[in-house]
């Protein structure tokens, strides 16, 4: 059983690596910053680095969420394992609607839902599940959405360019913008790296404490971090083009000043939320920086109904994730039988999943409909080779 | 609740985006005054964008500093 957690769990840090490549990497691809592949190989790499750098999310993971001890309420690997499939199922089937959702949400909802089925309705500490889970949400596109209409607008006006005597515009050579987005979106994967790998650590690390492995209170083991880095590496490689598609050109035009202004409130929102102890989920935070960035452009619109696919994308994550969560604990209850059965049926749920999304495959080569003037990174006259007919700024 | 947690974050998510898009945008200024044909000490501007991404560049390391653990230490 034990095994088969651990299995699960590197699965689920897989399926959030590729879930969420889209948040760091999105916008460079949308610009034409970097190529699709390479894009991703970075991405990866960096998610490696940021999964060994720092170890202090995976320490607090989870905690208070499901009350533990004083009750003499444990939780099982039965109870995790119920978990981990909730989240798991829950992060393909919105990564076949290409829907940005978030992965910590997903976990803690299969968490949550298992543990409602599997101990009781009075294992869970809603206070924490309001402050940890349910606030967050609210705020961090919030937060990341101002910082980056703001960065936007700044950005903007400090590299718009007129002609002193006659007013009218001179060439802006906003292009160092998009040299600039390899670096801010590397600090973004790198930021979910430090962060998201964490939680199957903790979540590994939470198993071999329950089956009385490792000693309780102590830190993820080498060999955990190890794995943990390189599935979410893996995952992240593998590229989740389709929520890729969603961020990079759903939501609104991305252009290499305002992807650069979005990046940077990305990473500097989960850096700082996730060191000063107000977890932030990173895709709420990315997906609020890209819209708040098309919002401080001037003449770009916002795709509102996009945007409030993605919304109602977050409102079901925690419920549905619950859901599937509290039939597998129901199943596992049951006995060796029943966790064959969530297996067998888990998996199947997965290779079906996986086989529809071949139908309508969405790759590297047509994630994103780059701008052919975005390869030019070394342009210098006014482009006029811009595909986008249907943005009417002459800003650049 | 964790309000003051939670402004302290937006906080400093708000004044360090705004710092590193304010030095990389006058960077990126700079270079494009640099490249204007009739400036006459395009030098001396080009080396000021170099300063403004350098800051830029070691406000980010700064901050990658502050947050590994093995360097707080």
């Amino acid at each position: 059983m034990v095994a088969l957690v651990i299995a699960l769990a590197l699965f689920f840090d897989f399926t959030n690596g590729f879930h969420d490549t889209a948040n760091a990497m999105a916008t460079p691809i949308a610009t034409g910053a970097i190529k699709p592949k390479t894009a991703v190989a970075l991405a990866a790499v960096l998610n490696l680095v940021g999964a060994f750098l720092s170890t202090e999310v995976a320490k607090t993971i989870s905690g208070g969420l499901i009350r533990e001890g004083s009750d003499g309420i444990h939780i099982t690997p039965d109870i995790i394992f119920a978990g981990l499939m909730g989240a798991i199922l829950w992060n393909m089937i919105t990564w076949l609607k290409g829907l940005p959702s978030s992965s910590s949400h997903a976990l803690f909802g299969g968490l949550i839902g298992a543990a409602v089925v599997g101990i009781g309705l009075h294992s869970i500490n809603f206070e924490t599940v309001l402050q940890k889970v349910i606030l967050p949400a609210v705020f961090a596109p919030l937060i990341a959405g101002a910082v980056a209409y703001l960065c936007t607008r700044l950005a903007y006006a400090l590299t718009s360019r007129h002609d002193p005597e006659t007013g009218d515009k001179l060439t802006q050579k906003r292009g160092g913008f998009r040299t600039g987005q390899i670096f801010t979106s590397s600090l973004v994967a790198l930021a979910h790296g430090t962060n998201d790998a964490q939680k199957t650590m903790g979540i590994i690390t939470l198993v071999l404490i329950a089956a009385g492995t490792q000693a309780p209170g102590s830190g993820p083991q080498f060999w955990v971090v190890a794995a943990c880095a390189l599935a979410i590496a893996i995952g992240t490689y593998a590229g989740g083009w389709r929520i890729i598609r969603t961020m990079g050109s759903g939501l609104t035009e991305v252009k290499p000043a305002q992807g650069f202004s979005a990046e940077t409130s990305t990473a500097s929102a989960i850096l700082a939320s996730s060191h000063l102890g107000f977890a932030l989920s990173t895709t709420q935070v990315a997906s609020g920086s890209v819209i708040g960035s098309g919002l401080g452009r001037k003449g770009t619109s916002v795709r509102w109904g996009t945007a409030g696919k993605i919304a109602l994308g977050w409102l079901f994550t925690l419920p549905a994730s619950a859901i599937v969560g509290g039939l597998t604990a129901l199943l596992v209850n049951i006995g060796v039988v029943g966790v064959v059965i969530a297996a067998v049926v888990g998996s199947a749920a997965v290779v079906f999943m996986f086989v529809a999304s071949r139908k309508s495959h969405v790759g590297h080569h047509n994630a994103v409909e780059v701008e052919e003037a975005g390869h030019a990174v070394k342009f210098s006259k006014k482009k006029k080779s811009r595909k986008s007919v249907n943005n009417k700024d002459v800003q650049r | 609740m964790k309000w003051l947690e939670l402004l302290q974050v937006a906080g400093v998510t708000l004044v360090a985006a705004v710092t590193l898009v304010v030095l990389y945008s006058l960077g990126v200024r700079l270079t494009a005054i640099a490249g204007d044909a009739q400036q006459k000490s395009p030098g001396l501007v080009r080396s000021l964008a170099a300063v403004c991404f350098g800051i830029c560049g070691l406000a980010v390391l700064f901050g990658i500093y502050l947050i590994v653990p093995y360097f707080g230490k």
